[in-house]
């Protein structure tokens, strides 16, 4: 065997077969809950014995069940997502659960519904600013969320079993920012692709397992010598969701990507959610303000009457700042799917706060298939020659 | 010493010998072929044979355009984005923005001293670039290259509304049956085409010198349109489709002497001409 660590072949296993340990643990009685998104709270998941399960599209498969649904010129991932259910690759699910994270996805919710069969599912409503009010308005979502999956399992969601679960999931977050820590290095100590792999492997797996193999992970990373190649570029890579290794393979021919900005990436693990009395109120509070997709707008000051541009792209963006200083990135690439709306319209901002701090970025559009990624090559190494 | 760059794009191969002085020693073009980049070789033993001069001879390859990755005798490979705006920098040394507009793709480039700061590409999409002109032209029953000329006699202007490829042959040939002039229907197409581009390059600062390349920038109707549609004045090179291949040829000097410079050994490949095959 090669330096490769154990845990990560281990990831790279799960990767290759995500499904295979969700169907063991259901053979063994456990209910699996699938989950499109990462504002669904999984700590309400795990903590009633349930095991959330990340369910992604397919950048292979052409979309042909779902067209009898959803229109042609829509959200590519919301296509193919439902397009997988269709065709029944995620039949061992137990459950749905999806969440307003963006108009397409809420619109999918009602088809999704009518169109399979799960014994389980839930749609939860989501505001998409930070007012009080509208974290208010979302605990009132949880506390339904609560309702329908204490009816489901037929046990109560005691604050003292949600609480552990919060701990466990915390863990996995502080675990996930330690192994984003590796890549700080140059070279990095694990690739863009390893790190896409990692987290759909967690997200495959039930917190517990996941924790474990992240510990594995991170100890072996340390000190394997098989480590990327240093190359001239040291990417930020901020995408609606970037889950498959191909993709990330285009970046990293002739870069490091060494942090990210999408959900098959660090964006569920960032910070940790705060343990409340009432432990709704800390679930709330998180997934509203801490979780940094473009789904959410975090305005600058409540009742401005004037906005203030600058101030506004820092109160989104500033958390870059830190991020691309102690990374030492020198680039970013913004990745649009196409008709992704929240993503195309926080773009042009997010692009003037780089531009700000003085990163290049260049942002690329595809439409979440595998078909023709040679114009997508082009344009990233045109715009690495254009930093180099 | 001698250098090449080789220019394999969608529809055109292009391949130019230099020496170091940047004099073009040969430049031919060659259809990229339906077996796409297979006749690429060709090109280069053309190219070679014109210059009086053996593969062996040619201190550093450079390989650019859609074709670029697998050319089996290029010693490394540049995205086009940087090739055409070398080229064009080298024939127009005040160039600030280059427009290139070629068989499936449209591209702006903003040049600062010669290199590449910025561009914009258009989507996967076929409005805005040749494939455009060449699928209205077989609709029209005329050939690709009197598009530009009958044009000039237009006296009507017509709207082509569509932009899509696929709509807008249908909607000519809807204006053909209603008994409109041909010349206003190709400078119809000529003016749509042009709005798509020009909105592109728009997204970027457009600055002048402006310089229009590519196979496109041959019909004398789409520069008239596109200085119209940008407001710009555009400098076209006398051989618009070449510039590519030159900067490709530039960058392969500049490359090789760097690296001599600095003491390095250049990688050089083992060189086998042979057909080009796709990305892996």
């Amino acid at each position: 065997m090669s330096d490769k660590s154990k845990g990560l072949s281990k990831v790279q296993e799960i990767y290759r077969n995500r499904s295979q340990r969700a169907k063991e643990l259901k053979a063994a009685g456990k209910k699996i809950i699938g989950y499109p998104c990462v504002y669904v709270p999984l700590e309400m998941l795990t903590a009633l014995g349930l095991v959330p399960y990340r369910t992604y599209g397919d950048i292979r498969e052409a979309v042909t069940e779902a067209d009898r649904a959803l229109p042609t010129s829509f959200c590519p991932i919301m296509r193919t997502c439902l397009d997988c259910d269709l065709k029944g690759k995620n039949d061992f699910l137990d459950g749905m659960v999806t969440v307003h994270s963006c108009d397409p996805q809420e619109k999918t919710a009602r088809v999704w519904e009518s169109y399979t069969d799960y014994p389980y599912f839930h749609f939860i409503d989501m505001p998409s600013t930070v007012r009080p009010e509208a974290i208010e308005y979302f605990k009132s979502q949880l506390n339904d969320f609560r309702k329908t999956l204490e009816t489901f399992t037929g046990q109560k969601l005691s604050a003292d079993k949600l609480k552990s679960a919060i701990k466990a999931h915390n863990q996995q977050r502080a675990l996930v920012q330690q192994l984003y820590e590796l890549t700080k290095p140059v070279p990095p100590l694990i690739s863009g692709i390893e790190l896409v792999q990692v987290v759909k492997a967690l997200m495959s797996l039930p917190v517990a397992e996941g924790n474990d193999l992240l510990t594995q992970v991170i100890g072996e990373a340390k000190n394997h010598t098989d480590v990327p190649k240093k190359k001239p570029a040291r990417l930020l890579i901020w995408s609606s969701s970037l889950d498959d290794t191909d993709i990330m393979q285009i970046f990293e021919t002739k870069a490091n990507v060494v942090m990210d900005e999408t959900c098959g990436g660090i964006r569920a693990y960032r910070g940790s959610v705060k343990l409340t009395t009432d432990p709704l109120d800390g679930l709330a509070d998180y997934y509203m303000k801490e979780i940094t997709c473009a789904r959410t707008f975090r305005q600058a000051t409540l009742g401005e009457t004037k906005k203030d541009y600058a101030k506004d792209i820092q109160s989104r963006f500033g958390y870059l700042k830190g991020i691309v200083k102690e990374w030492k990135i020198n680039g970013a690439i913004l990745l649009l799917v196409r008709y992704c709306d929240p993503f195309a319209f926080e773009m042009p901002s997010l692009k003037d706060y780089l531009d700000s701090i003085g990163i290049p970025s260049t942002y690329i559009e595809y439409d979440y298939t595998i078909g023709a990624l040679a114009p997508l090559r082009t344009r990233v190494e045109a715009f690495l020659e254009t930093i180099r | 010493m001698y250098f090449a760059g080789v220019d394999i794009g969608s529809t055109m191969t292009k391949v130019v010998l230099m020496d170091t002085a940047d004099r073009i020693l040969s430049a031919i073009k060659g259809p990229t072929g339906p077996e796409h980049r297979q006749l690429a070789n060709e090109v280069m033993r053309m190219a070679l044979e014109q210059a009086n001069l053996q593969l062996d001879d040619i201190s550093y390859i450079v390989a650019t355009g859609y074709g670029r990755v697998n050319v089996p005798f290029a010693d490394a490979q540049i995205t086009e984005l940087s090739c055409h705006a070398r080229g064009v920098s080298s024939l127009f040394p005040n160039v600030r923005t280059a427009i290139d507009i070629g068989g499936q793709d449209a591209k702006c480039m903003k040049i600062e001293k010669g290199k590449l700061v910025d561009f914009v590409m258009n989507d996967k999409c076929a409005a805005g670039t040749g494939r455009f002109l060449e699928v209205t032209a077989a609709t029209l029953g005329i050939r690709l290259e009197d598009m530009g000329n009958i044009s000039l006699k237009s006296t009507k202007k017509i709207q082509i509304s569509n932009l899509c490829t696929i709509f807008a042959q249908q909607e000519v040939v809807a204006l053909l049956s209603r008994g409109e002039k041909l010349e206003d229907i190709i400078a119809g197409l000529h003016d749509a085409l042009a709005s798509r581009v020009a909105a592109l390059a728009r997204r970027l600062k457009i600055e002048p010198d402006v310089v229009l390349t590519g196979g496109v920038a041959k019909n004398i109707g789409i520069v008239k349109a596109m200085k119209e549609n940008l407001g710009f004045e555009l400098l076209v090179p006398e051989e618009p489709l070449l510039t590519g291949a030159i900067g490709a040829a530039i960058l392969a000097k500049e490359i090789y002497m760097k690296a001599t410079a600095e003491g390095e050994t250049i990688s050089k490949r083992a060189r086998l001409l042979e057909k080009a095959t796709f990305f892996g």
